[in-house]
């Protein structure tokens, strides 16, 4: 179509450069801002542009950069060894979308609340099966979303959610043993670089069944005493665990 | 379909009667319809003695004739441009040439090879055969309107009498009379000739568009408000994004504007939807709206758009002055200079590249690889870095609308060049080498005209940057001048509080969100695009 002549010409521009000293007392007093209606959005569709992509200019600028942090964990299915752990994790983001990294958990050594419960009260010491000590992962992210959340009407923050595969090794005291975990997470970006992580993972590996009759009682309220099994006499099988991971990390 | 076979029957009657003796300009009934030729046709039909129409007695001659006709007649049109063509070079038919050359054209155009077409109209227009000529004008009109061709069109255009083309072609030849009139400034005559434009016709709602436009240049802004607000009744069902539609509507706006009605232009622009292809272009003469309507905090909520990495292809330099003149209203000096040295920093370069390219690039062929590459890669963002010419500074070229009609025209050809090779039993018969020796000429020659616009446009981006430039320095000279008294009142204790050194102070732009705001932290997001407020105050005492 064609467009008429009467809109943004040079002259209008020299014209209002003249016009400065006239017209600034017009806006001397505006300080009280009501945004009026005809400027608000009334639409929730997009402009069109040739290259249409969600965010120019981001303000976490992660591709290629290192993402170091340190986090804690629960794992919240696990029912007799200490649910908790602590660990240290580090990524390379290769472009906006993919990161791949390594991440290492310590397991803590003791039993859970309700293991305890069980050897206060039946004998039943847990402590002799083996149990977790450590894991060592490779990590591959898809980061399928970047966001900003409004949290209040001041401060926004950064956000990326992605998914997660690794894999690695399970370490027992005894043994090691291969391990798969899918995952979901999520960053929240304090700032460009400081981020809060948060994953939920879930683990596929083999482990020793800790429940073995005629091993785990100490004598504890009158109880038997079992002997002292091996590690290695416990039955393996399949194991399936939710893992939940909080941390902190900040992008190099 | 039926179209086709209305339309196939008329070129046999056609052939027949021509074959029958009888000069087209003799049939020649005003405002003739299919059911009138036919009737025609049945009583011919029954003529006792039909005599084949054509100068030379032999039999050999006239049975060649029929045959390429009876090859046209049973749609063999490859087969029958052939002999046609054959036949056109033959010294003893000159007498007939012609009539030869408009069955060309006929089965050239049948075959969609509109600009092999045309030239055998042309040919036919140019020998004068007046029992040929109207029917050539006729459809040369046609395949102009086809290809899009602009000097064929209005070649054609200036030797056609209204009266005597038929019905269905009138509406596109008032229309296109009225283009032409309307670029020769000729506004009344072209408003006349945008009227006779019937509603059915497909050229309705541009003739509108036009008719309005024609009274906008005419300076009858009232009269082109009525012609626009009538265009967008009539497309008051059709969606929000139709082309149409949003034209009338931003065609208001602008009148408005012409009127100098500021809050009724802001109010028309706001109507444009954000998913329009319009709504940028909307986006930006609102802002003048804006200005000249005096909400400079509106005006610069708007820049934030505008000027976001979004825009980054876009060339709006003058926008970027335009903002520092707001700044400069509103006494934010030290917002003002970063704008006036963004101006600078963005526009500078592309200045010297253009001064570079004009001085190193003399050919057409040169500015047309530019602007077909801009075509091209429109889409690949990475492709950006390949340009000689700034990207943004080519892209605005590339959306000129003379550029963009002429390339238009440029991949009709090249569609029609690719039937052609596409099409080995075509290729390789004479007609198939004659029809892409004239594609290939046509498209040589659109390609330098192309490539003279786009230097054309490049000169004037280049005047119009070094005219910014100046009132640019200008712009600079106020703000220090500007700096200056509010260094005088600071001293003698007149300041405002908030004024001063603005390294640390907020930019004040907020992001609408439903009913929440939430402060801009310098990322663009798409959804947020259009939604910037600036809050901020004026530092004026």
């Amino acid at each position: 179509m064609q467009k008429t002549e009467v809109f943004v010409t040079k002259k209008v521009l020299k014209f209002l450069l003249s016009a400065t000293v006239l017209v600034s007392g017009v806006i001397a007093h505006a300080d009280n801002v009501d945004v009026p209606k005809d400027e608000l959005t009334q639409e929730t569709v997009y402009p069109v542009f040739d290259n249409p992509v969600s965010v120019k200019n981001r303000n976490v600028q992660d591709a290629g950069a290192l993402d170091i942090g340190v986090f804690g964990g629960l794992a919240l299915t696990e029912p007799i060894s200490s649910t908790t752990k602590v660990g240290a994790d580090i990524n390379y983001h290769i472009n906006y979308f993919h990161s791949v990294g390594v991440f290492f958990a310590k397991t803590s050594a003791g039993l859970s609340k309700d293991a305890q419960g069980l050897k206060d009260q039946f004998g039943l010491d847990f402590n002799r099966a083996p149990k977790q000590d450590y894991s060592l992962m490779v990590d591959y992210n898809y980061k399928a979303f970047y966001g900003k959340l409004s949290l209040t009407s001041n401060g926004v923050i950064n956000t990326t959610i992605y998914g997660s595969l690794s894999g690695g090794m399970v370490t027992y005291v005894h043994k090691s043993y291969p391990a798969l975990a899918i995952g979901i997470g999520e960053r929240f970006y304090f700032t460009n670089k400081l981020s809060l992580k948060l994953d939920l993972r879930l683990y596929a590996h083999t482990a020793p069944i800790p429940f073995k009759s005629g091993a785990l009682r100490n004598g504890t309220n009158g109880t038997p005493v079992d002997p002292l099994p091996s590690y290695d006499s416990f039955e393996e099988r399949l194991t399936y665990t939710t893992n939940l991971e909080l941390g902190l990390n900040y992008l190099f | 379909m039926k179209k086709n076979i209305v339309k196939i029957f008329l070129i046999h009657i056609c052939a027949l009667v021509s074959l029958l003796g009888w000069t087209p300009l003799a049939k020649a009934a005003p405002a003739k319809n299919v059911v009138t030729t036919k009737k025609i046709t049945t009583t011919r039909k029954a003529a006792p003695s039909p005599k084949i129409y054509t100068a030379s007695k032999t039999i050999t001659t006239r049975s060649q004739l029929s045959s390429a006709l009876g090859l046209m007649k049973s749609a063999q049109y490859p087969q029958a441009a052939n002999a046609f063509l054959s036949l056109s070079k033959r010294g003893d038919l000159a007498s007939e040439r012609s009539q030869i050359k408009y069955y060309l054209g006929l089965s050239l155009m049948e075959m969609n090879l509109n600009q092999a077409a045309a030239f055998q109209f042309v040919d036919v227009i140019k020998n004068g055969d007046q029992r040929w000529t109207r029917q050539a004008i006729e459809n040369l009109l046609i395949v102009t309107d086809r290809l899009g061709d602009e000097t064929l069109l209005n070649y054609a255009i200036q030797r056609i009498d209204v009266n005597q083309v038929p019905t269905q072609y009138r509406d596109m030849l008032y229309f296109r009379l009225g283009e032409i009139k309307h670029k020769a400034g000729l506004h009344q005559e072209a408003v006349q000739l945008y009227n006779k434009v019937g509603e059915q016709s497909r050229f309705y709602f541009s003739a509108l568009y036009g008719r309005g436009l024609a009274q906008a240049e005419a300076k009858q802004p009232d009269l082109a408000l009525q012609s626009f607000k009538k265009l967008l009744d009539t497309r008051s069902t059709a969606k929000v994004t139709d082309t149409n539609r949003v034209a009338a509507q931003l065609s208001i706006a602008r009148t408005y504007y012409q009127k100098g009605s500021w809050e009724k232009s802001i109010e028309a622009y706001s109507s444009i939807p954000r998913d329009s292809v319009m709504w940028h272009e909307a986006l930006f003469e609102k802002t003048w709206a804006m200005l000249r309507a005096a909400r400079f905090r509106s005006t610069l909520s708007n820049f934030q758009t505008l000027h976001s990495t979004f825009y980054e292809d876009a060339y709006i330099p003058e926008t970027l002055l335009l903002r520092s003149i707001v700044y400069l209203y509103i006494c934010k000096y030290d917002e003002m200079e970063k704008t006036v040295g963004l101006f600078e920093t963005q526009y500078g370069p592309i200045y010297a590249k253009m001064n570079q390219y004009l001085s190193q690039n003399h050919s057409s062929e040169a500015y047309f690889q530019e602007v077909n590459k801009a075509y091209i890669t429109k889409k690949d963002p990475e492709s950006k870095k390949s340009f000689s010419i700034p990207y943004n500074a080519i892209k605005h070229i590339a959306e000129e609308g003379d550029v963009r009609r002429t390339y238009a025209y440029l991949k009709k050809l090249s569609d029609e060049r690719k039937i052609i090779e596409e099409n080995p039993n075509l290729k390789s018969t004479p007609v198939g080498a004659y029809a892409t020796r004239i594609v290939n000429n046509r498209l040589k020659s659109a390609r330098s005209v192309i490539g003279d616009m786009v230097k054309a446009n490049l000169l004037n981006m280049r005047a119009e940057l070094r005219d910014l430039n100046e009132q640019a320095s200008f712009i600079r000279y106020e703000m220090i001048n500007g700096k200056k008294e509010s260094l005088k009142k600071r001293i003698t204790g007149k300041d405002l509080a908030e004024d001063g050194n603005s390294q640390n102070q907020d930019r004040s732009f907020y992001i609408q969100n439903g009913y929440e705001y939430y402060p801009f932290q310098g990322e663009y997001w798409l959804d947020e695009i259009g939604n910037y407020h600036y809050l901020g105050k004026q530092s004026c005492e």
